[in-house]
């Protein structure tokens, strides 16, 4: 697990409590839970950003390149589409899906740290399977 | 959830897919984007190398999307199409779920329906409950 896993854990966890705290409350989408899967989307932008040069660098992801980038760009895509779904009906349930995407964006995160170093690395990290 | 019940549904679209539906047919889109990945990749990297696991894992990606679009609906006929695509999902998880605990010989490569959903939080078992308890609850002749 790398910085970037543990940025969207953060950023990730954050935003979902937020999002299932207001809906929970019985509010609409509203600015704090758009801003906050908006963070979750910035988080995974650096990690675009980070992957982008780190691969440019010379050290692409270990296992298959294309499955890396596809996580990557539909984590990217998730958020949009879960605050486009959310603000067509803004009831506190609209908010449960806000909050389902920074757990689906944290799932995606620790796949793509898989992808990127590779099963033996995650091995001697201890991550299981 | 009492207020939410006051205020009635916008003309013309479904009630299937408002109040608690907004976040069944997000979940459904979700699962839909993952199977069908998951397919993709699996057939594209070598369909040959266990072609059951992934003709299900296909199989499984078009009902996942069957029952998202169909979910977000309205209409009697959609309303019956989410009947049979969340009827297959349940038979389908329990059937390869089975299948994977029980059988010695196991599928060469996992499905998103193997051990029950486990290798996606059992997600895959307890939707398809939720989807049909939502569905009856939101039944043609139920009046809100």
């Amino acid at each position: 697990m790398d910085g970037y896993f543990w940025a969207v854990l953060a950023v990730g966890v954050a935003s979902t409590l937020v999002c299932v705290a207001a809906g929970a409350k019985g509010y609409g989408p509203n600015d704090i839970t758009i801003l906050s899967v908006a963070a979750v989307e910035l988080t995974l932008l650096v990690y675009l950003g980070g992957s982008i040069v780190s691969a440019v660098a010379g050290g692409g992801p270990a296992g298959p390149a294309w499955e890396f980038w596809g996580y990557l760009l539909t984590a990217l895509v998730i958020p949009f589409a879960a605050v486009y779904w959310s603000l067509l009906e803004r009831s506190r349930w609209s908010n449960f899906v806000l909050a389902a995407v920074g757990l689906v964006a944290l799932v995606m995160t620790a796949r793509m740290n898989q992808l990127w170093y590779g099963p033996d690395l995650m091995n001697a990290l201890g991550w299981p399977g | 959830m009492a207020p939410q019940r006051t205020k009635p549904p916008t003309p013309g679209k479904s009630a299937r897919s408002s109040g608690p539906g907004r976040l069944i047919v997000a979940v459904y889109a979700v699962f839909a984007i993952a199977a069908t990945a998951r397919a993709g990749f699996q057939i594209a990297v070598g369909f040959s190398h266990a072609p059951v696991a992934y003709s299900l894992s296909a199989f499984a990606a078009v009902v996942y999307i069957l029952a998202a679009v169909s979910l977000a609906r309205a209409g009697t006929r959609w309303f019956w199409t989410s009947v049979a695509a969340v009827g297959v999902e349940l038979a389908g998880v329990l059937a390869v779920g089975a299948y994977s605990v029980f059988r010695s010989v196991p599928l060469p490569d996992a499905t998103v329906w193997s051990g029950f959903g486990q290798g996606y939080g059992y997600v895959p078992l307890v939707l398809p409950l939720v989807g049909l308890w939502w569905l009856y609850h939101n039944r043609a002749e139920r009046k809100h």
